[in-house]
């Protein structure tokens, strides 16, 4: 058995496969390093089973819940709307819908807390007219539904993306023949469309999870505590960072279920389709009713998720600018950028090597350990970076024992850009490793393996096959990590060496100081910034296609 | 496809792939740089500091370059919250850059002496500017400017007879009028460990809990907004730090200067044991590699010159007692502080936090 077990790895092992193994494990440390803690019982433990645990893990199902179904109802219908019909507006709707993606969760709060205040008045009638309790009960469904509203709003484009590439790219022949069998739109869409797209749905419906389990800031300023805010009330309140680290694999462990169970449930069934065979759906011009209904059913998403929250900074920027926009501002601007830009590349490059290598040896093995690694993702920021911190500052020690002078200079990764660098490929691999791995599944379908059979090396046939036809995926990864990278906040606030500000941070920093409408600068910036990065995309994927 | 289509491709990729090479090279060039220049710096000791600090005010910025100018020593900061600058402290071990930590309340700072992450220091000039109530007997912390937790309130809706201590509070008259932010903030889990303190842990769970069946809304929110809330009529009376009041007051914002002015301000438990105040403060870092240099910043935000900008910036008290009140804070008059040894804060932190899970306050 375990003579098998060693061939079997050992099988495994070239150069592409102990690579690819090489990063996963590096990537791999910090996590270890907070997972090492889960054995243990903390002393808190039982105190949280009793107390609080209950309320943090059912405000977590609750919000996960009524996000994720907002937001499939912001994301799927409208994919569908672009993809298959023609109407007012569509074009833009297409790639403006994404635009959400530029605008950080904690900056929404920001602008959508406005709303909680401007409804006191009303609350304030309910109590009088109704008594304590009702207001009581207005007041919690108020903050929740808003919360999970603009949540959603900002979150539904996970979907709206995956979905909108799946649709678009199903075989016009199958839906063709659906509707020369007589079947209506709806049944279309119902039958044929949506459970052929399943895979992609739940890939979108994941991240979203995974960023609903993440968000610390907004669920914070909502009064709405989640594992993730009790992971830090049980590490610094209760000092008990075993208990906290319990909490934090618990949430670890959730996810890797829900992926597992997504994969097992799809079974064998291979719902890729290679796209070069397939032509796109021809879209069916609708007029009148049905036509402003579905601008409609684009632009409320939109609106929610983009143009009010764009409209409300940008007033507040244009009161504010002079007053921010300085010259140590530009250079933390710069700063931003060039991290955010170099990381990506980095990044991208790495998921590519790393999916590709997972499709070339498919062993369990492999894929296990790659699986594992990009589990940074459902793990707060916060807490990465603290797994970060403690294995660099390990490396660190080691470091210093070795090259020991009389205090001599040493080069120490601790505090310095590429820890953070480091931290955001360990926290977002996911998010680069994904659409790469889907895409590769979807896009290159067999090509490669004929490629290879035809006796054209792997690396050869990465380049000439592989890249060619993924450039798409590859800049739609880029730049979803770019984005991600710039709006990112808790790792970068923990990590970053001294005297170092990026836009997030700094749009932090002002809204500590309850400069609210200062903070929509920088605030601003990102999402002007995420808005370009994913224009980009739109057009280098029209490029691409004929 | 097109010859031209894959003409603008290769250029594209050729021009992304320069771009990439100048970018990364940059990026490289950077860190190498910053390394170099970290290395220089230690060798050329006594010219920087740096400063691990949890305080967030633009206003400490100009304090930081005057004591630039004045002792020719570069500030260098990195600004997060304190448990995460703890952590941070702990994984960096010696190697730390760090000199300083500052914090805003005296809990976290005997937290980081209880984990051996300070170190006692000698200095007459700090303890003839500080008194011995807000810093450690142990020379570890010194606390720089000092905060009092009060109740705000709107005055046409609270009775004066309504306002005597904390423990009042959790009086069946207050049911649903009450305003507080989360458990999880340091402010109120250090007015709940001047409460354990005074009557022991079950009490105070019973007070927590009566607190929390008062609240108008569950806690959410900071400080500010709880101030906003009563100025709205949300509820009649919030747990806040008296210096946002001052913010509010003196914002840039028309809205939130009413707001400010709009409501009153409670320094509760003025008959038995006084209002609870915490300081923000500093410790020197075990690691520094510039203790001197560090001793002389602290030096410098005891001195009267920076001592006296805290009142007109922040709207903090100062820690020294030659130093004005601004205007508003002597509007607000004279109060008495709770003597509570403040490194019991840290001690009792903790227990704080457990009882308020056990009491039901988010």
């Amino acid at each position: 058995m375990l003579a098998k077990l060693k061939r079997n790895f050992k099988q495994e092992l070239d150069p592409w496969s102990g690579s690819t193994l090489f990063l996963a494990l590096i990537i791999l440390a910090p996590l270890l390093t907070v997972a090492i803690g889960l054995g243990d019982t903390g002393p808190k433990w039982e105190h949280l089973k009793s107390t609080v645990l209950f309320g943090y893990v059912s405000n977590t199902i609750i919000l996960s819940l009524s996000v994720v179904i907002l937001a499939t109802l912001f994301a799927v219908p409208s994919a569908w709307l672009v993809t298959a019909y023609e109407f007012p507006g569509r074009g833009l709707f297409s790639w403006a819908l994404a635009l959400p993606l530029a605008i950080p969760t904690y900056v929404a709060a920001f602008v959508y807390y406005q709303f909680p205040e401007a409804a006191i008045p009303l609350l304030v009638y309910i109590r009088s007219a109704w008594g304590i309790d009702a207001f009581q009960t207005a007041e919690t469904l108020l903050r929740y539904g808003l919360l999970a509203t603009f949540m959603a709003a900002v979150l539904y484009p996970y979907i709206y993306l995956s979905a909108r590439a799946s649709f678009s790219q199903q075989r016009r022949q199958v839906i063709e023949a659906a509707q020369t069998l007589g079947r209506s739109p709806r049944s279309v869409f119902l039958s044929i469309a949506l459970p052929l797209s399943r895979p992609a749905l739940a890939a979108g419906i994941g991240l979203v999870v995974m960023e609903v389990i993440n968000d610390y800031g907004a669920v914070h300023f909502f009064g709405v505590p989640t594992l993730t805010e009790g992971i830090f009330r049980t590490w610094f309140g209760l000092a008990d960072r075993s208990s906290a680290l319990r909490l934090a694999g618990f949430i670890m462990v959730v996810v890797f279920a829900i992926l597992l169970l997504e994969k097992t449930t799809r079974g064998r069934a291979r719902f890729a389709e290679p796209s070069n065979s397939a032509l796109p759906i021809r879209r069916r011009r609708l007029k009148g009713l049905p036509a402003l209904a579905s601008s409609m059913t684009c632009l409320i998403p939109l609106t929610l998720g983009f143009l009010f929250p764009a409209a409300q900074l940008l007033i507040w920027t244009s009161q504010t600018f002079s007053r921010v926009f300085r010259a140590d501002f530009i250079h933390h601007l710069l700063n931003s950028l060039l991290l955010a830009f170099a990381t990506a590349l980095v990044l991208t490059a790495l998921s590519l090597l790393i999916a590709y290598t997972v499709k070339l040896r498919p062993g369990k093995w492999l894929r296990g350990i790659v699986g594992i690694s990009a589990l940074g993702y459902s793990i707060p920021g916060a807490v990465v970076a603290v797994g970060v911190m403690v294995s660099l500052g390990n490396v660190d020690r080691l470091n210093a024992s070795w090259l020991k002078t009389e205090d001599g200079p040493k080069l120490l990764l601790s505090g310095t850009l590429t820890a953070i660098g480091f931290a955001y490929i360990v926290r977002f691999l996911a998010v680069s490793l994904q659409p790469l791995q889907s895409g590769l599944r979807r896009v290159c379908g067999s090509l490669d393996e004929a490629s290879r059979t035809l006796g054209v090396g792997p690396a050869k046939t990465l380049c000439k096959i592989n890249i060619p036809l993924l450039k798409g995926t590859l800049i739609a990864a880029f730049t979803l990590v770019f984005v991600d990278i710039l709006k990112e906040l808790p790792l970068t606030m923990i990590l970053r060496p001294a005297n170092f500000e990026t836009m997030a941070t700094t749009a932090f920093s002002l809204a500590k100081e309850g400069r609210i409408r200062e903070c929509a600068v920088p605030s601003f910036i990102i999402l002007i910034t995420g808005a370009i990065g994913l224009g980009l995309i739109n057009r280098f994927l029209k490029i691409e296609s004929p | 496809m097109s010859c031209e289509h894959s003409h603008i491709k290769s250029v594209y990729l050729t021009k992304a792939n320069d771009l990439a090479n100048i970018t990364k090279m940059k990026l490289f060039s950077k860190i190498v740089l910053a390394a170099i220049l970290a290395n220089l710096a230690t060798l050329v000791s006594g010219d920087e500091i740096t400063l691990y600090s949890h305080r967030h005010y633009d206003s400490d910025r100009d304090l930081y370059a005057a004591f630039t100018k004045k002792s020719g020593i570069k500030v260098n900061v990195v600004k997060a919250s304190a448990d995460e600058l703890i952590e941070r402290l702990k994984a960096e071990g010696e190697n730390s850059k760090a000199d300083i930590l500052m914090t805003v309340d005296a809990g976290r700072l005997q937290r980081a002496k209880a984990a051996g992450l300070l170190q006692s220091i000698e200095s007459k000039v700090l303890k003839d500017r500080i008194p011995a109530s807000y810093r450690d007997p142990e020379n570890q912390w010194f606390g720089l400017s000092v905060r009092a937790r009060v109740i705000v309130y709107a005055a046409d809706r609270v009775k004066p007879s309504e306002l005597s201590t904390y423990e009042n509070l959790a009086s069946p008259s207050w049911r649903g009028r009450l305003l507080a932010r989360s458990s999880s903030n340091i402010y109120n889990q250090s007015i709940m460990a001047s409460i354990i303190a005074q009557h022991g842990v079950n009490d105070a769970r019973d007070w927590a809990a009566a607190v929390r069946g008062n609240m108008a809304r569950p806690p959410q929110g900071n400080d500010r907004d709880q101030i906003r809330a009563v100025a709205a009529g949300l509820g009649d009376a919030a747990l806040v730090n008296t210096y946002y009041v001052g913010l509010l007051i003196n914002s840039s914002n028309a809205k939130d200067r009413e707001i400010g002015n709009s409501v009153s301000l409670f320094f509760p438990n003025q008959k038995d044991r006084g209002t609870p105040v915490n300081v923000s403060g500093a410790g020197i870092a075990k690691a520094s590699k510039n203790p001197e240099g560090a001793i002389k910043f602290l030096e410098f935000l005891a001195s009267k010159e920076a001592q006296s900008t805290f009142p007109q910036a922040t709207y903090e008290y100062p820690v020294s007692t030659d130093v004005p009140w601004s205007n508003l804070q002597k509007t607000w008059g004279e109060f008495k502080p709770d003597t509570l040894n403040l490194g019991m804060l840290g001690e009792l932190n903790e227990a704080a936090a457990t009882v308020f899970n056990e009491s039901g306050w988010e």
